[in-house]
């Protein structure tokens, strides 16, 4: 489940905490949430996967979604908002996937924070 | 007050459900006209492809289903029930009301009507109509509702069965269940849809004038028909990119740029490998699939080496690139989709090591079964499953 209070900031930084396992039960809720976060103006977005252990095509449809969205918003935004991806048991299915084509993909949320080196 | 009972009792009655769906839908409707002295019922299932509702059982103006009657959603009476999912009653029905043609050429004057919801979803919409004028009272909504509620769920069983039974005749009819005749190649597949229902998982194999070997695996999102859908329309486009350039990545391109085109919003994993017509050499391209296993004759399967590539439909700025890989006589590659291998509670290296472990480059239908049985066993199928072996057989062998 994500709670209510979805999008954590970190100064104007947005981090916004995927669940343990996302498929197709929980990937609308999931999709609802990115959705908020993708048009929340923050300079660097990052969608952390660190505790997520089990992702299924539902979800990686989620992030592709989130990736979208952020894309549509840059379009037209001031300042456009920079999507990473925090992943460590799912990080082998987002790069199968190619999901780092769409965005950095990083083993620590303080990494992808700071966007430095793992 | 025992009007209201009797008329309670008739739409609840437990005998209805010795019904069939479609025989219960047809009896409510007799009865609901009855209860209202109306002189139509009918219901109107929601076909999602198109964003229409169409008459599925009337009772009165039985022409509104032998017609074919449709109404798009949000427009006219039962479309704005449909859109808003809130019951509406009509005392002025006239061109600026109502759409539906047959109700207008009839000449129905008063109209009630509500949305017929199954988990949490509008399905369709019933409603009754009368040829007086007349004022349908909250209490008659009110049982009206009741009367919508048992025909949601008749609908919604008939709208699941018979997407089912499409979806299953559609992966029936594009699965490929043997190899070209007169190749020097042993094959063996698997499908198994995930718990009981169809999904976007296939694989196609089919020879090039030049005589190349092309095998297809692939995983559109989703299940049901919507997905074995789009996965019918995935299959015939490669097909007919793989008649126009022998490159797989210019195939996968060209797909995509198709689905992102026509079917926006749809993703799919897919792998694309063309065999050289001696069967020495294979060409692969991964749009986001995972990589085949790849055995040589008294060797550890492997993973085969195939750079990721991008899903299909995501972006239309995607890479990929084509692996090159020589095969031995004899040697085996087994492809197959995430359902054989994704579990809850497990790494999908675990999945794929366990694989690795299972696949041989002995007879494809003994490695078949011997995967199956290890990696499914008597478990439902969370997921989808498709599977196939392919042996390039031995040097010196007769095909």
């Amino acid at each position: 489940m994500i709670a209510d209070d979805q999008i954590r900031w970190e100064g104007d930084r947005a981090v916004i905490t995927m669940p343990a396992e996302i498929d197709i039960t929980s990937a609308d809720e999931i999709r609802q949430a990115l959705r908020a976060a993708a048009s929340c103006g923050a300079e660097v977005l990052v969608v952390d996967m660190s505790a997520t252990t089990f992702c299924d095509s539902a979800g990686v449809q989620a992030i592709v979604d989130a990736y979208n969205l952020v894309d549509a918003y840059n379009r037209s935004a001031a300042t456009p908002t920079q999507l990473r991806l925090v992943a460590t048991g799912v990080r082998r299915i987002m790069t199968l996937v190619g999901i780092d084509q769409l965005m950095p993909v990083y083993s620590t949320l303080e990494a992808a924070l700071t966007g430095g080196r793992d | 007050m025992e009007d209201r009972l009797r008329d309670i009792q008739s739409i609840t009655d437990a005998a209805l459900s010795r019904l069939d769906d479609q025989d219960l839908l047809t009896e409510l409707l007799e009865r609901t006209r009855a209860i209202f002295q109306a002189d139509t019922a009918a219901v109107l299932r929601l076909d999602y492809g198109s964003g229409h509702l169409v008459a599925a059982a009337a009772s009165g103006l039985e022409e509104e289903v032998r017609q074919g009657v449709r109404i798009p959603v949000g427009r006219g009476f039962a479309g704005r029930i449909a859109a808003e999912h809130q019951p509406v009653i009509l005392d002025r029905v006239d061109h600026s009301t109502v759409l539906n043609p047959i109700l207008l050429a009839k000449g129905i004057r008063t109209l009630m009507g509500v949305p017929l919801i199954a988990g949490g979803k509008v399905i369709g919409v019933l409603h009754v109509g009368s040829l007086t004028q007349r004022q349908f009272t909250a209490e008659d909504l009110e049982l009206l509702q009741m009367a919508a509620d048992r025909a949601a769920s008749a609908l919604g069983s008939i709208m699941a069965r018979d997407d089912r039974t499409a979806a299953e005749a559609l992966q029936r009819s594009l699965l490929p269940s043997a190899l070209p005749a007169a190749l020097s190649a042993e094959m063996a597949v698997r499908y198994v849809p995930g718990k009981g229902k169809v999904g976007g998982d296939w694989y196609d194999v089919f020879t090039l004038p030049s005589g190349q070997l092309c095998v297809v695996i692939g995983d559109v999102t989703g299940s049901g028909l919507a997905a074995a859908v789009i996965m019918g329309r995935m299959r015939s486009a490669l097909r007919a990119y793989a008649l126009e350039t022998t490159d797989p990545e210019d195939v996968l391109a060209r797909l995509d740029r198709k689905m992102q085109h026509f079917e926006p919003g749809a993703l799919a994993t897919v792998l694309y490998a063309v065999f050289d017509p001696g069967l020495d050499r294979v060409h692969m391209c991964s749009a986001g699939h995972l990589p085949p296993v790849i055995v040589s004759p008294g060797r550890a399967a492997e993973l085969a080496e195939i750079p990721s590539g991008l899903l299909i439909g995501a972006s239309p700025r995607a890479r990929r690139q084509v692996a090159t890989l020589e095969i031995t006589p004899g040697a085996a590659l087994c492809f197959y989709t995430d359902g054989l291998i994704e579990r809850r509670g497990r790494l999908i290296d675990e999945g794929l090591g366990q694989l690795c472990k299972l696949v041989t480059a002995g007879p494809p239908e003994a490695v078949c079964a011997a995967v199956m049985a290890a990696l499914v066993g008597s478990e439902t199928a969370a997921d989808d499953i498709a599977l196939l072996m392919l042996r390039c057989r031995p040097e010196g062998s007769q095909p």
